[in-house]
């Protein structure tokens, strides 16, 4: 199974959907048991949203008030949380070199992915087989975090930026194999139309394959790039240089320095978390499609 | 085209594939976290001491955690995101909306989730101490040793359970909805459809999950170094062992220790994970075959 060219969210999922006649036929039967449903709903549902209103609500508390009564409602909310979280976190730094890992790091992968997955998907490329075979095994590699470090450390990348980058670039995951799967879909007439008219490789592959290979792109951009994002080991390891921290190792060591102040400490995960459960409701198509077919070719 | 593609290349295996290699060489010798140290070949040194008796009761217990943590958090997200898949798989109102909550923490990251929960199972006035003191009971949470794993294993499911269900859920639309008409007029129960129609047809969603799960359980460790630190021995697994031989646990600090040492771990705990995903793929595919 490919990706199709408009990525399966859960729309595209329920839209497959038929009812079974089953439904249709026992009608009592169904009231009752759907009612049994909505409880085992709510039930998921409190698993997993109530933590979050947990946080949300702690988060408006000061120290006082949390200490004084932690589970009920807040009563006294403290906005100034917030600001106060930003400011001592410094977590305006953390987030520019997040944005700067992030689209750099899962930029350079889906050009690594572009570059080597089409060529490869067409058979235009000598030992395009052998090079599926690589696909597959980088999925599968040791951990290599003393490498990486020892790497860097010899190309004198250590505690740099381009470093850091460079590393999670190659992380590309199942990237190239998502995207080889698509490129078949793409009709080969494409190419040799473009080859008649003397369109370039180089400008063909930009200017005709990446747009119409752009829900895929897209897929394969967004899971590098929630890797990126989440990261925290390679950055503990590779950025011991404080000023050059990602939003995750930022936010661990709030953690470390404000332990126990659980209004601070709520709302500076707050903060780190909103852009992401933004982005997440907006996005959420692209990965799930992402999700479905790298299990399904892994 | 020669040229883009060997850039390529070159990226992925100057900064992926050289690493992944270069563990296995480094493991025999007796490299340093600092530069200028002149570096020797120890060959089997490192593996030996691994097993040695120095070593022994460390990395027994990591890896009794890792097999702990790998089995529960695998079974578990397995059986409960196939409930959770067929229950959303209902017409149900607003599904689309508790599909994407349930899938919702697999963007969130481990030190939001870490955090959260940290929150969640804080031993003083935290909801879950609450819960506790309604009962008369009281627990340390992530400080008690003989509940730290579980607990881990507990916040990993809630962390990527969402990938399971997806997974689940694509296998069942896949599933021909005439096998339910005809298991119907059969007069099947719900129960005998899902046990004869559902879950058979699931086994290559099955496959897919087991793996993941699998694959995912051995190598991850960065909930568990969030939730309860580096050098905590009742969640020591193999992965973050590797992290505290080569890095000291906290980030660079003794210089003067072998990373070919903890490179040898790498590749003790990529063999173990080889061999558990190559047995289980295995089991799996002729258990597709059979269905």
């Amino acid at each position: 199974m490919t990706l199709s060219s408009s990525p399966v969210g859960f729309d595209d999922i329920a839209a497959q959907k038929r009812t079974p006649p089953v439904y249709r036929r026992r009608r009592g039967a169904i009231k009752h048991r759907h009612i049994g449903s909505y409880i085992a709903v709510a039930v998921v549902m409190i698993f997993f949203l109530f933590p979050l209103a947990f946080l949300l609500n702690t988060s408006l508390k000061s120290n006082a008030e949390f200490a004084r009564n932690p589970m009920g409602l807040v009563i006294d909310p403290q906005w100034s949380n917030f600001p106060q979280a930003w400011s001592q976190g410094g977590f305006g730094t953390f987030i520019l070199n997040s944005l700067l890992y992030t689209i750099g790091g899962a930029g350079i992968g889906v050009l690594i992915t572009l570059v080597l997955g089409f060529p490869v998907a067409r058979g235009y490329i000598r030992g395009a087989r052998q090079m599926m075979i690589v696909f597959v095994l980088i999925l599968f590699l040791p951990n290599a975090l003393i490498t990486q470090f020892q790497l860097l450390l010899h190309l004198h990348l250590y505690d740099s930026r381009l470093g850091y980058i460079l590393i999670v670039a190659a992380g590309v995951g199942v990237g190239p194999l998502l995207f080889r799967g698509f490129v078949t879909s793409i009709p080969t007439e494409l190419d040799e139309a473009a080859a008649i008219d003397g369109a370039g490789y180089w400008r063909f592959i930009f200017t005709f394959v990446a747009p119409l290979a752009r829900p895929a792109l897209t897929t394969v951009f967004l899971l590098q790039a929630v890797w990126i994002w989440n990261e925290i080991i390679l950055a503990t390891v590779l950025l011991p240089d404080q000023s050059k921290a990602p939003l995750t190792l930022g936010l661990f060591r709030f953690q470390g320095t404000y332990t126990n102040q659980w209004g601070l400490l709520s709302a500076a995960t707050i903060l780190v978390a909103t852009p992401l459960i933004i982005a997440y409701v907006f996005l959420q198509r692209y990965i799930v499609a992402g999700v479905i077919g790298g299990a399904i070719k892994g | 085209m020669h040229v883009t593609f060997a850039a390529g290349l070159l990226m992925l295996v100057m900064f992926g594939f050289v690493p992944a290699v270069g563990v296995l060489v480094i493991s025999f010798t007796d490299i340093r976290g600092i530069p200028g140290i002149p570096t020797h070949w120890v060959w089997l040194k490192n593996y030996i001491s691994f097993f040695s008796l120095a070593h022994r009761r460390e990395n027994l217990n990591a890896i009794g955690n890792t097999a702990e943590f790998a089995i529960a958090s695998t079974l578990i997200q397995i059986a409960v995101a196939l409930a959770i898949a067929v229950l959303l798989n209902q017409r149900l109102r607003g599904r689309n909306f508790y599909r994407s909550v349930v899938f919702m923490p697999t963007v969130l990251g481990v030190t939001v989730i870490g955090l959260i929960w940290s929150l969640i199972l804080n031993p003083t006035g935290g909801p879950a101490a609450s819960l506790l003191a309604l009962f008369g009971q009281k627990s340390a949470f992530f400080g008690d040793p003989a509940l730290a794993l579980k607990l881990v294993i507990l916040v990993q499911v809630w962390a990527i359970l969402g990938v399971s269900v997806v997974i689940f859920l694509a296998g069942l639309q896949a599933v021909p909805t005439d096998l339910y008409e005809v298991a119907d007029m059969d007069g099947a129960s719900r129960w005998q459809q899902f046990r004869w129609v559902t879950f058979p047809l699931l086994a290559p969603s099955m496959t897919a999950n087991v793996l993941l799960g699998i694959v995912n359980a051995m190598q991850s460790y960065q909930l568990a170094y969030v939730l309860t630190g580096p050098n905590n021995k009742a969640t020591q697994l193999l992965s973050l062992l590797v992290y505290v031989q080569g890095f000291g646990g906290v980030s660079y600090a003794k210089a003067a220790q072998s990373q070919g040492y903890a490179a040898a771990i790498s590749m003790v705990q990529f063999v173990l994970v080889g061999i558990v995903t190559l047995a289980a793929l295995a089991y799996l595919r002729r258990r597709e075959a059979r269905l």
